[in-house]
């Protein structure tokens, strides 16, 4: 073929071109350490890295969603630990004013520790976290949801529960609303109650009453009406008689599948009823006991009972309370325990998408730099086959 | 001997016009478009003298230059498409710039923007966390504004450049019909005139890499030159001037037209050159490449204004759109009979596409076309207010019947990126709470729990009123004190707008409340909703979420431009082989020209030594002949 020498010229100025384009490809992934920094390099590489990339932020995000989850729920199991321990004193003090052998000043000292527990309670009622929201108050974080009133103390929150999403599809209840904590604790033993009429003259105290056979529990309203002081009979709430007999201190009387054993003497007329639960503030069952204790000026047997029922009916309260409570930071603890599992699996997940993004973007250091090596090489004998042709003249020849 | 010198002085008079060729062709060895030429020396016609018949000499017969149509035809069909791709990779290139560098910032800006609302989840009640977020909400809206600025500025490039394309086609067009005049004058004598040959063809070739040309020699030597689906450009010495017009329906971009077509665009014919390659670069790379950000801007916008909408702020007060963005946009075309417009809204943001459409009314009816695949569009409806025309997603209102043969083009998110801003100033406007709160009452005996409820309709004007739900027995419950519906443990029940579910067994007179959660500033459950969308299909029937959108534009950008950068190596390829092949036939090789050098001084040394030699015959003979007479 006939070959000009401006051909040779234009065509050697193409490839030096397309080999400086190639050296200069090379040197921008070499100094970025990035196989491909524009996606039209790797279309669906770039796709992935973006896609990559965006799973990455977000897994980050909800480690930083479950951090300030822990947070929180940590403040909360702290409220609740030191919960518990109150009522536990609160519990103890009872017990203690239980004993016949307290004088007046002694229950009248119990009920002054027993409103610093209250106190105590309330503030606990009114917990902050660090940014000053009130961790006890549902929705309405920004308002002090407890104030002591005179049955107990009014709560002004709501019964939201924040939810933080902690992973794809996973949220993470942060808070439990103070009514739930506080509020919405079932009285007796969280079944029904039983209790002493308050015109009672004689001694009966209620010492057990629980749930014998749970199918047969009926969920109504009974009176256990002492016709003498050693007859009794159980009347529905239509007056009709479900049993009656003969009592005997310490004895368990058995209806409609519940079992109340009363102890001491009721006179005739007393009576005792069995009622459903229903919720009671721990703040109202604080209240009734100071109350039961500040009225300890009856000396009479009669009145000795009473308090003793009062008591009872506390303690089983408390103890309610303190189940409430455990079984909400059991739940915390399950929830603490969701969000480190979800820890380690972002953290893992996080490893695998900086993998698979490396495995698609990062440069092959030394095939790089071989490369360039070569591109460098073929660039300089280009050059140099060029000069040695283009001294190639017949004119120079010509004398 | 006097036959001698005669002969010696043609061969001289040749051989000196043989190295004026050769010396040309050296001078002309960097002339574009030159072509190599020869000359071509005959001998010239013999004396009869007696019986013996003697040459007498050499004569020259005329200068051909070396040159071939079917090649030059190659190199120019060549060159018109290597110019179309170089105009689309300019511009493919800016655009996988723009968006295809895997640290681009929209993809960060979202990511932040999603980040912001996943913190204001966390604390819904800080302002730090709802100022960052408005913050991410602004830079993000400035990032769609920012690429699309780009992209509508290499817009306006492809306008200057068209309007630069066609004065300089219509000039180089002018210069043709000037040669093809000079052409025609020069062929007269039987001789080709070799130069203006040369210049014509050169011009073609600078024309071809504007427009693709198909060209017709005349038996006059004139050329005519066509380009397009045939549309003349010159006709021997007359010309077409070519014209830029606006668009029909969008007066911002120019389209080509000549001055035999009344305005008429041939856009659509003109597929190769720089111009060829511009129009598509606007039709194939640009206006897709904004309407694909306009798509997910307009995606953002609304699934972002809908989540507010449906939340409460810290004021109580249902939230106010985040984001305002331009909505689909419909222009009657400038041929349109009558004044009727259409206006478009967004009726299923599932089912937009990124996509431009063309409704036409004809003969009674509506038809809308693709005008990426050609596809029409299923519509139904009458267009009317009460009755809108809708399809692929839009919504769309005539203002009235319109003319037969009316059109409207509908770019439903052409202009949603460039017109996308942050519409809240506040950042305690955020709507992070949910608008519904559920509560069981204290005195509650039973052992049910009421869900949080989720909101399903926000528009609902007694969403915030307060429900009632009473237990009338174990397995019944009233509303608001009325009716006695079924409960079912964990089903369903919706009133208001909203929805929730009770679990577990409730006891009669239970009592469970679902209200406005005006107070509740420490809910998260919106803000919740609204970092979740970042994963949320809401694109192409739900499938595709706004991230998966974006990664969707790297790819598409990305691809586009590996496609376009593909093709213009290859054609890179072809043209060199086709400029070798011209080169080859055509191109000045200075060894050749050297040994012709050599070859034509040799034959003129060779000749002047016979003009000597006949010479000094010629003297030997005189001075015999005067020493006989003296």
């Amino acid at each position: 073929m006939r070959v000009t020498q401006s051909l040779e010229q234009s065509q050697f100025l193409t490839a030096i071109n397309q080999l400086e384009s190639n050296i200069s490809t090379t040197q921008n992934q070499i100094s970025s350490g990035l196989s491909f920094t524009t996606a039209s390099q790797n279309p669906i590489g770039a796709g992935l890295v973006t896609n990559y990339n965006q799973a990455l932020t977000q897994s980050q995000q909800f480690v930083t969603n479950s951090n300030s989850a822990q947070t929180s729920l940590n403040t909360e199991d702290t409220a609740l630990t030191q919960m518990q321990n109150s009522l536990q004193s609160l519990r103890d003090l009872a017990l203690e004013a239980n004993n016949s052998s307290e004088s007046p000043q002694d229950l009248s000292a119990i009920a002054t520790q027993a409103t610093q527990i209250q106190n105590t309670l309330l503030s606990l009622a009114n917990t902050q976290d660090g940014s000053g929201n009130f961790i006890f108050a549902g929705f309405s974080t920004q308002s002090q949801p407890f104030a002591l009133s005179a049955t107990g103390a009014a709560y002004s929150g709501d019964q939201g529960q924040r939810q933080v999403q902690i992973a794809p599809g996973q949220t993470v209840v942060v808070g439990d609303n103070g009514d739930l904590v506080f509020n919405q604790i079932k009285t007796g033993n969280g079944t029904f109650v039983a209790s002493a009429a308050a015109g009672n003259t004689g001694t009966g105290v209620v010492s057990t009453a629980t749930v014998a056979d749970p199918a047969a529990y009926t969920g109504g309203t009974y009176s256990i009406d002492f016709t003498a002081p050693n007859t009794y009979q159980v009347l529905d709430a239509n007056n009709n008689v479900v049993t009656s007999g003969t009592f005997t201190s310490g004895q368990a009387i058995s209806f409609a599948g519940v079992q109340v054993t009363l102890t001491g003497q009721p006179a005739a007329d007393d009576s005792f009823s069995v009622a459903p639960s229903t919720n009671q503030s721990v703040f109202t069952t604080v209240q009734n006991l100071v109350t039961a204790l500040q009225q300890q000026g009856t000396t009479s047997a009669a009145g000795g009972a009473q308090l003793n029922n009062s008591i009872n009916s506390a303690i089983n309260n408390i103890d309610q309370a303190l189940n409430q409570s455990e079984t909400i930071q059991s739940s915390v603890g399950a929830r603490l325990n969701g969000i480190t599992t979800q820890q380690s699996v972002a953290s893992s997940q996080q490893i695998q998408l900086q993998k698979s993004i490396s495995n698609l973007q990062s440069l092959d250091l030394p095939s790089a730099i071989t490369s360039l090596d070569q591109q460098n090489t073929t660039l300089s004998a280009a050059m140099q086959a060029f000069t040695l042709t283009q001294g190639l003249s017949l004119f120079k020849f010509i004398q | 001997v006097a036959d001698a010198i005669g002969i010696s002085l043609t061969a001289l008079q040749a051989l000196q016009q043989a190295i004026a060729v050769t010396s040309n062709n050296v001078a002309n060895f960097n002339t574009p478009g030159y072509d190599v030429e020869t000359i071509n020396l005959t001998s010239a016609a013999p004396q009869s003298n007696g019986s013996v018949t003697v040459g007498a000499g050499v004569d020259v017969a005329g200068v051909t230059r070396a040159f071939s149509q079917a090649e030059t035809n190659q190199l120019n069909t060549s060159q018109s498409a290597l110019g179309s791709l170089n105009a689309q990779q300019n511009y493919s290139t800016q655009i996988d710039n723009l968006f295809g560098t895997t640290a681009n910032g929209l993809t960060t800006a979202l990511q932040t923007y999603y980040s912001g609302w996943s913190n204001v989840a966390d604390d819904p009640t800080s302002t730090a966390a709802r100022q960052a977020l408005l913050g991410a909400a602004q830079s993000l809206a400035a990032s769609f504004q920012t690429s699309s600025t780009q992209l509508n500025a290499m817009n306006s490039d492809v306008n200057t450049r068209i309007t630069g394309d066609v004065t300089q086609i219509n000039a180089d067009a002018q210069s043709i019909a000037q040669l093809n005049q000079q052409i025609v004058v020069g062929s007269a004598g039987g001789q080709t005139p070799n130069t203006l040959l040369d210049q014509r063809d050169q011009l073609v070739s600078s024309l071809s890499q504007l427009v693709g040309v198909t060209t017709t020699t005349n038996q006059d030597g004139s050329m005519n030159v066509s380009i397009g689906n045939g549309q003349p450009l010159v006709l021997g010495s007359s010309t077409t001037t070519l014209t830029t017009v606006p668009d029909q329906f969008n007066a911002s971009e120019l389209q080509i037209s000549s001055s035999a077509l009344n305005g008429n665009s041939i856009s659509s014919s003109i597929t190769s050159g720089d111009l060829g390659g511009l129009l598509q670069a606007r039709s194939q790379i640009i206006n897709p490449a904004l309407n694909q950000l306009g798509q997910v801007a307009a995606a953002l916008s609304q699934s972002a204004n809908t989540q507010q909408n449906s939340g409460l702020d810290l004021n109580g007060q249902f939230g106010a759109n985040l984001f305002s963005a331009g909505g689909p946009q419909a222009t009657a075309s400038s041929k349109n009979t009558d004044a009727t417009t259409a206006s478009v809204s967004i009726a299923n943001l599932g089912a937009l596409t990124p996509d431009n459409y063309v409704l036409s009314f004809n003969a009674g009816a509506f038809t809308m076309t693709d005008t990426s695949t050609g596809d029409n569009v299923a519509l139904s409806g009458a267009g009317t207010a009460a009755s809108p025309l809708t399809g692929a997603g839009l919504s769309i209102v005539l203002s009235g019947t319109p003319a037969a043969g009316d059109q409207f083009l509908i770019q439903p998110t052409a202009q949603a990126a460039s017109t996308i801003k942050v519409a809240l100033t506040n950042p305690s406007q955020l709507a992070a709470a949910g608008a519904i709160a559920t509560s069981a009452s204290d005195t509650n005996t039973g052992k049910a729990t009421v869900a949080a409820g989720t909101v399903a309709d926000p528009a609902n004007p007694n969403l915030l009123a307060t429900t009632t739900i009473q237990f009338t027995s174990p397995t019944t419950f009233s509303v608001n004190g009325a009716g006695s519906f079924a409960y079912t443990s964990g089903a369903n029940i919706t009133l208001n707008g909203w929805q929730t579910q009770i679990s577990g067994t409730p006891a009669t007179g239970d009592v469970f409340t679902v209200q406005g959660n005006t107070a509740g500033t420490g809910d998260n459950t919106n803000a919740t909703a609204g970092a979740n969308q970042q994963s949320q299909g809401v694109l192409d029937g739900g499938s595709v979420s706004i991230s998966g959108a974006v990664s969707g534009l790297v790819t598409a950008v990305g691809t586009q431009a590996q496609q376009v950068n593909t093709a213009q190596t290859a054609q890179t390829a072809v043209n060199s082989a086709a400029q070798t092949a011209v080169q080859s036939t055509s191109g000045v090789n200075l060894d050749n020209e050297a040994a012709n050098l050599l070859q034509w001084q040799q034959a003129y040394q060779a000749s002047a030594q016979a003009l000597t030699i006949a010479s000094s015959l010629f003297t030997t003979l005189i001075d015999s002949v005067n020493g006989t007479f003296s």
